[in-house]
């Protein structure tokens, strides 16, 4: 009769696993994709409905593409990346915002120079990386002061490339976002001096697709699942999570420490995130990045139907 | 191990005692922390409210205006940092949260004091409006986690509110069962050994002794059995059974009875034996109206055979009678020993030719059977009078009157006769040899 059980149970674990969608997800490798990489090490989407493959890519803008081409389900994208992406004709949704940092990009000068406020920045050789957060923190920035963009001398730079243009003094002040900030510390200590930025921006990464149908969308509510099992238990264990991100990273335990304290992981589908979009938008349209539709309506690129179902408390919509 | 009765009460009292306390322990930590989830719930409900008043205040007012009342907005922005550093113990999830609270307040209050250092003299109208939105922004997040915050302590409160109602109930489920379990154990044990021992009391009366087997043991029960067994010993070692006593007392009344019915020596029916079945036999006669017939026989010369051969021998001659007379009567017929020589053979259902055959057997077995006594052959006769129940005598008395006038007569006419009583024999003054019908000398017989 046990072994009687033992067969029967086996089987509908067979056909149980049958029923799981096979799903891939364009991964973005930062420690903002925390969230997956515990997911995958505590098993946490084997008890939802999808099997899961990571697609790792170097940051939210090659996730994205990713997905509008369909080589994957879904991806991790940052806001700034859903903010410019709204002005496009491409028809995507977010599903839930994950994980959300307040310092993710930092303004890095000499310590030589004795820049102590933005003012000082003035006629100073800026580098960024343009039509991102980059070039938007730096505009905000000058703006409390008074400043515009026609005030710095603008440098455009590859993410991974502004800490070597700062190393060659081409120019003054770099703003990279992390893990390039860190690295640049790391590189050359107290030559530089790291100003405090926070509050100009909110970082989140976000769970995005394709516009969704309702298959889609039950996939997307399995992954949403999976993602509260890693952030509850991100939330109980942080130790042990961040140890798991610095093996499946790779990393200077360093890095996660300096970073850590900056991110709040969390689902949530809220009007901030809404507010924050819209507000990169209306900047990146002001700032004439090119070729940009209107702002849509945020029905357009935010799909709740799923953390709806997962986690209702955390869905706050109202614009 | 075994426990005595007042210590299975005690533990039971006792366990009652400490379940009522885990009980009682776990509904005060169940309402302690139904407290905590109703604090938090408290909490994230003040933070949301005055994340609304904040908000309001900034979209309201104009943050730029030289006007804008910035004292009275940091105030409410104190009063909030304050609330948030007041925070009840929360969950690792709802910390996360709380975390997010503080560190978005943190950065409002730090963009309102970009903004309000220089109310961005030199900036245009969309850069204000875009830093005002980023602030209110930053608001609506906070409102947006204190919502969250909200909604995940009223989920918490459900799940604790269910836990812990889940909890009280098993324990008290628990506490009942066991308790009624214990409850149920004594009354079974008092009860099953009450029941032995009134069923070993009852076997006892009946003076059957059987000893008490507990089938539940307990110290006291079982002191009470070995008493109780001890006793039963003694008792059943010095007392004689009812019943043995009714089987001798039965065996005994017995033999008196027919000691006080026979006659000693010769072991036939005595005197009082002969009136008792002879008066029963009248009645039934009187009742029936059947016939009943009476001999009574008497040893001739039995004197002379005392005075001759001595007392045995006498006694020996009336033995030989009885042998003889016994063993010539019907089953139904009546032996008895009337008196010295004397003996009545009573004869139910009998006519007088019936009678008359039978003393005629009775006779000629004595004839033909002398006795030997000490080498000497002793030969003796009997005077026989016979008598038939008629409707003049009124009782079993006349009737041997009869009979003794009828013998009497038979030894006047010269003995070893048979001398008959019929109906129309006259009384003591009738006696002379004409009115006898018949008598009967040397094997004659007169009616």
């Amino acid at each position: 009769m046990i072994v009687g059980v033992g067969v029967c149970y086996f089987y509908l674990q067979q056909a149980w696993s049958q029923d799981k969608y096979p799903i891939t997800i364009a991964v973005s490798k930062t420690p903002l994709s925390t969230p997956f990489y515990i997911a995958k090490a505590i098993d946490a989407f084997d008890q939802t409905c999808v099997t899961v493959e990571y697609d790792e890519v170097m940051g939210g803008h090659a996730a994205f593409e990713k997905v509008m081409s369909g080589n994957v389900d879904f991806g991790t994208s940052s806001d700034s990346v859903i903010a410019f992406q709204s002005l496009t004709a491409q028809s995507f949704v977010t599903h839930a915002m994950f994980v959300q940092s307040d310092n993710d990009v930092k303004l890095i000068t000499r310590a030589t120079d004795n820049i102590e406020s933005t003012l000082d920045l003035k006629g100073k050789r800026i580098g960024v990386t343009k039509g991102t957060a980059s070039e938007y923190i730096l505009s905000t920035l000058l703006a409390i002061e008074g400043l515009t963009i026609e005030d710095v001398e603008l440098h455009d730079y590859k993410p991974e490339q502004l800490q070597q243009g700062f190393s060659h003094d081409e120019v003054d002040a770099i703003l990279p976002w992390e893990p390039f900030a860190f690295q640049a510390r790391q590189l050359l200590q107290n030559k530089v001096k790291i100003h405090d930025t926070k509050s100009l921006s909110t970082l989140s990464f976000n769970l995005i697709s394709q516009t969704a149908d309702s298959l889609l969308v039950e996939k997307a509510e399995c992954v949403i699942q999976g993602l509260r099992i890693a952030i509850d238990y991100i939330a109980s264990n942080p130790e042990e999570s961040k140890k798991i991100v610095i093996d499946q990273l790779n990393v200077d335990p360093a890095f996660i420490e300096w970073v850590w304290s900056d991110y709040i992981f969390k689902l949530s589908l809220n009007n901030s995130l809404i507010l924050n979009i819209k507000s990169q938008a209306i900047w990146a349209k002001g700032a004439q990045i090119g070729g940009l539709k209107s702002v849509q309506n945020s029905e357009s690129f935010i799909d709740s139907r799923a953390l709806s179902k997962v986690d209702p408390g955390s869905v706050n919509l109202t614009l | 191990m075994k426990l005595s009765l007042q210590q299975s009460i005690y533990s039971f009292t006792l366990s009652s005692c400490l379940f009522f306390i885990v009980l009682v322990i776990s509904i005060l930590w169940s309402i302690q922390v139904v407290n905590v989830a109703l604090e938090r719930e408290r909490y994230a409900n003040k933070v949301e409210n005055h994340a609304n008043i904040l908000q309001q205040f900034i979209s309201i007012e104009n943050i730029y205006a030289s006007d804008f009342n910035t004292d009275s907005w940091l105030a409410l922005d104190r009063k909030f940092n304050e609330l948030l550093e007041l925070t009840p113990s929360l969950t690792p999830q709802q910390q996360t949260i709380q975390n997010s609270i503080v560190s978005q307040n943190k950065n409002v209050l730090r963009l309102f004091n970009a903004i309000n250092k220089n109310k961005l003299i030199n900036a245009d109208e969309k850069i204000k409006t875009h830093l005002k939105v980023r602030l209110i922004t930053q608001l609506e997040a906070i409102k947006a986690d204190s919502i969250q915050l909200f909604n995940t302590v009223q989920v918490d409160i459900n799940n604790v509110i269910r836990q812990q109602l889940i909890l009280v109930l098993s324990i008290l489920s628990l506490t009942l069962f066991i308790l009624v379990y214990g409850a149920f154990k004594l009354v079974k044990i008092f009860r099953t050994s009450l029941k032995e021992v009134k069923f070993a009391f009852a076997k006892n009366r009946s003076g059957n002794f059987q000893k008490i087997q507990l089938s539940n043991k307990s110290e006291e029960f079982e002191s009470i059995a070995n008493a109780f067994n001890d006793m039963n010993t003694e008792l059943s070692e010095t007392t004689v059974s009812l019943e043995s006593m009714t089987k001798i007392v039965e065996e005994r009344t017995k033999v008196l009875e027919q000691l006080s019915n026979t006659d000693p020596l010769t072991n036939v029916g005595n005197r009082r034996s002969l009136f008792e079945r002879g008066n029963a036999e009248f009645a039934r006669v009187q009742r029936t109206k059947s016939q009943f017939t009476i001999i009574l026989l008497d040893c001739d010369f039995f004197k002379d055979v005392n005075d001759q051969f001595g007392h045995s021998c006498g006694d020996e001659v009336l033995k030989c009678i009885c042998k003889i007379c016994s063993e010539e009567i019907r089953n139904i017929d009546f032996f008895a020993r009337y008196g010295g020589e004397e003996f009545i053979i009573l004869l139910p259902d009998s006519e007088l030719s019936g009678a008359v055959k039978t003393a005629e057997r009775i006779q000629d077995s004595l004839a033909n059977n002398c006795l030997l006594f000490e080498g000497k052959d002793i030969r003796v006769t009997i005077s026989i009078g016979i008598c038939m129940v008629n409707n003049k005598h009124t009782s079993f008395e006349d009737v041997i009157k009869d009979a003794d006038l009828a013998m009497y007569r038979a030894k006047e006419n010269g003995r070893n006769r048979i001398e008959v009583m019929d109906d129309d024999s006259p009384d003591e003054e009738a006696t002379d040899d004409t009115s006898l019908d018949t008598a009967i000398s040397d094997n004659n017989i007169s009616y």
